[in-house]
């Protein structure tokens, strides 16, 4: 006997949960290789000695800056120097560029959400920083 | 076959956006706010005004209280004509909307997806 399966009809519009949609979306971002190697540039980052070394110099001038403590152009010309050696370090430089592989990603996605909701996504979904409301 | 997923995934939520209570009526006040002439001459007046003033001050020009005054007074006008001020208010609403939104996709990343979406550098 020929057994032939009839497909269940499709409905013709499946209404998605934004919530659920998105959920997935986060999923499936998280797999990709590109982000896969962000995260392990952002370890890498994050534990080498000349960048906790120079974190924790730039901290001390930020404090520094805040309580108005020494010379305020004394502490921003060594943040500066110090920004610069941070930035010109390999391993910075490696997780910059995973970085930037990231970003561009995910701003083809932010097209692709935007053009099919009809407003800009990711630029109207920034909360604001001050956490006041504004 | 990640890539085709992706786009359907990420095409599939700009859809369900689009078919949210808060998108539709955003959609429908920024429609009615382009169709008044009043708002949108009030809102090109507005514009024109500002860039105008903001070039002359930049090239070191003081700006005298009056020109500011008037500045102020169209910008009030601006803010409560009631197509602007109902597009304005509806935008509010998608805006939260989308943040929360966003916060299911930023779950599993760990990061947010609006920022890291808006610092590709070219």
């Amino acid at each position: 006997m020929d057994l032939q399966l009839n497909p269940m009809p499709v409905p013709a519009a499946v209404k998605a949960d934004p919530r659920q949609a998105a959920q997935a979306l986060g999923r499936l971002l998280r797999q990709t290789p590109e982000y896969e190697a962000f995260l392990k540039e952002l370890n890498v980052v994050n534990n080498h000695p000349a960048v906790q070394k120079i974190s924790t110099q730039m901290r001390s001038h930020q404090n520094a800056l805040r309580w108005f403590q020494g010379d305020m152009d004394d502490h921003e010309a060594s943040l500066a120097r110090l920004e610069t050696e941070l930035e010109a370090l390999a391993v910075v430089q490696g997780y910059r560029q995973a970085e930037n592989t990231v970003s561009q990603m995910f701003t083809e996605v932010d097209s692709v959400i935007s053009q099919a909701a009809g407003v800009p996504f990711a630029a109207n979904a920034k909360r604001s920083g001050c956490g006041c409301g504004g | 076959m990640q890539a085709e997923e992706l786009l359907n995934t990420s095409r599939s939520l700009g859809e369900a956006l689009r078919a949210s209570e808060s998108v539709q009526k955003y959609l429908k006040a920024l429609a009615d706010c382009e169709a008044d002439p009043e708002a949108a001459d009030l809102e090109k007046r507005m514009l024109a005004m500002y860039n105008e003033l903001i070039t002359r001050q930049q090239c070191g020009e003081t700006l005298t209280r009056n020109e500011i005054d008037n500045f102020n007074t169209l910008k009030r006008q601006v803010y409560q004509h009631p197509r602007i001020a109902e597009r304005d208010a509806a935008l509010t609403l998608v805006k939260r909307y989308f943040a929360e939104i966003a916060d299911e996709v930023n779950f599993p990343l760990g990061m947010e997806f609006p920022t890291l979406a808006q610092a590709a550098k070219v």
